[in-house]
């Protein structure tokens, strides 16, 4: 589906990932782990050719066999946000302050399925209430919703036309665990639904064990372990991965009788 | 003077603000009406026999040194004043917005070239350029408009470079281009409006420095060229005539003073309205 072939990113005088090749199977969760500043964020943006300015990728991304790194910028546009699409941590600021949030999803509309654009309006509503939303939040503007309203309009928004990826760029970071947990389980359901992949990038623990089916340990530019979600995190073979599992906090190694909760 | 308005109780000063900006243009639109449809004078016949006369019921603010009548002239003059105001501020705008746009969002050597060029400007007082380009191009209205445009350009498009180069760094941009927008799309869709309110009180604000210049060009004699009626020519007109009738060079100066700080107060009125970070508007 999504296959990342010898990846290379770097600046004029350092290399922040060093050959990375992953594969991101139909339908499947894939999980990106890593230490802050371990290059995850960079591979995921190289796909869509959203690297700073300053830095290049190297190597060939493959979606369905389209080489996306190769693609020019008019063909790109017209993938971006139907086929593959992203979400961010920070939903606060992924729409336009000036827009409502309806207006959001008919520019999207109007984007990429223009023929379709008198429709907007109930295809609006219709992806709102899809991730729980009322569809009459489409008339407000971003500062009138919450955090996790937000995130969900935008998984709506980035789910629109059913793409074959979605990158998950840390979407749980900023929000408390209940409400992160709420928007993986309605990722997962949702991609359940539409068969989608989702390339998962996050330092979480509890999520990956959770929800993925497979994981790729990244440090310092390179991935040093992969394979099945269980297998990784129940046997580790790399040492780093050891390590990165042990640091994690997970309640049941707390001294106090404290219980992880059952959501 | 404006700050004398400045009340901590913010919506008697809006009120204020608008107030006095819209009584302003009423009381100037109704002089207009009243001199162009009741009066009726020609504002270029002369008639020295009526020369220097004081107010009266044909001439209610007089005649000036060739026995034209004052408020005849007054407000074409204001129309002159205001309307070339207005061409040189929307040319500047336009340019200004657009070239600063461009240069935010592209970047790289366009943005260099566009910036040395409005650096080139900025490094000289606006009057000077103006003066300059004024000379070179002989006196008259062509060359004092394309003047003013090309020295007010700059600040529109640097404000405009500023704005566009910060929000362009926003999540929302970003989000713009994964949901594939067309940078066209981008600019007109997600900058635009960003920028506009801001644009627009600038503009505001300098419709009264702009009106200014255009008086004051013409009293220096290189803008509005007699007998076209224009304030700042009225000023350099009545200046031999300042002992013998004050209130020649009285009006016109009223007149400048009256629209410049109506426009400013419009234009603080504005700067308020759009500042969408002082209040939640729900």
């Amino acid at each position: 589906m999504l296959h990342f072939d010898e990846i290379t990113i770097r600046t004029s005088s350092r290399t922040l990932v060093d050959k990375v090749s992953l594969n991101v199977q139909p339908g499947e969760w894939h999980a990106l782990v890593g230490q802050s500043g371990s290059g995850k964020s960079l591979l995921s943006r190289s796909a869509g050719q959203l690297l700073p300015p300053g830095l290049s990728a190297e190597g060939s991304i493959l979606l369905e066999g389209t080489d996306l790194l190769g693609l020019k910028r008019s063909n790109l546009r017209s993938l971006l946000g139907r086929r593959m699409s992203y979400i961010f941590q920070d939903y606060q600021a992924a729409f336009a302050p000036f827009r409502t949030i309806g207006q959001h999803f008919r520019e999207a509309i109007a984007t990429h399925d223009k023929q379709r654009l008198r429709e907007a309006p109930d295809r609006t509503s219709a992806a709102l209430e899809s991730v729980g939303l009322e569809g009459s939040l489409a008339s407000r503007y971003p500062f009138q919703l919450s955090g996790g309203q937000l995130q969900r309009a935008s998984i709506a928004l980035a789910l629109l036309f059913s793409p074959d990826v979605l990158i998950a760029d840390e979407v749980t970071t900023a929000l408390d665990s209940v409400s992160g947990h709420r928007v993986l389980s309605l990722l997962n359901r949702l991609r359940l639904e539409t068969g989608c992949s989702i390339l998962f990038i996050t330092h979480d623990w509890r999520h990956v064990r959770r929800y993925t089916d497979r994981i790729a340990v990244m440090k310092d530019g390179r991935i040093v372990e992969s394979g099945g979600t269980h297998r990784v995190l129940d046997h580790p073979r790399h040492e780093y991965t050891r390590r990165l599992i042990a640091a994690a906090p997970v309640l049941s190694r707390l001294p106090s009788g404290l219980q992880e909760a059952q959501p | 003077m404006i700050r004398l308005f400045k009340q901590p109780q913010t919506a008697m000063r809006y009120k204020l603000q608008l107030g006095t900006a819209v009584l302003t243009a009423a009381l100037l639109l109704f002089l207009y009406i009243y001199t162009a449809f009741v009066l009726r004078h020609d504002s270029t016949l002369t008639n020295l026999s009526i020369r220097l006369q004081g107010s009266s019921l044909m001439h209610p603010l007089g005649t000036d040194h060739l026995g034209r009548d004052v408020l005849t002239r007054l407000m074409l003059g204001g129309r002159q004043t205001v309307g070339y105001s207005l061409l040189a501020l929307a040319a500047a705008l336009l340019i200004g917005t657009a070239s600063g746009m461009i240069a935010g969002f592209k970047g790289g050597w366009l943005d260099r070239i566009f910036m040395r060029i409005a650096d080139g400007f900025l490094a000289f007082p606006d009057m000077i350029v103006v003066i300059v380009l004024s000379g070179l191009l002989g006196p008259g209205l062509h060359s004092m408009i394309t003047a003013i445009v090309m020295v007010k350009w700059v600040s529109y498009a640097r404000v405009v470079r500023t704005t566009v180069i910060t929000e362009s760094r926003q999540d929302y941009m970003l989000a713009a281009r994964i949901n594939g927008l067309s940078p066209a799309n981008m600019l007109s869709r997600h900058l635009l409006p960003h920028v506009a309110g801001q644009v627009l009180v600038l503009a505001s604000l300098d419709l009264g420095k702009v009106i200014l210049l255009i008086s004051s060009l013409s009293y220096i004699g290189l803008g509005v060229q007699p007998p076209t009626p224009e304030w700042g020519a009225m000023l350099n007109d009545s200046r031999p005539y300042f002992q013998l009738a004050p209130q020649l060079m009285l009006y016109p100066g009223l007149a400048i003073v009256l629209l410049v700080l109506s426009v400013n107060m419009l234009g603080d009125y504005l700067r308020d309205y759009f500042d969408v970070k002082k209040e939640v508007r729900v």
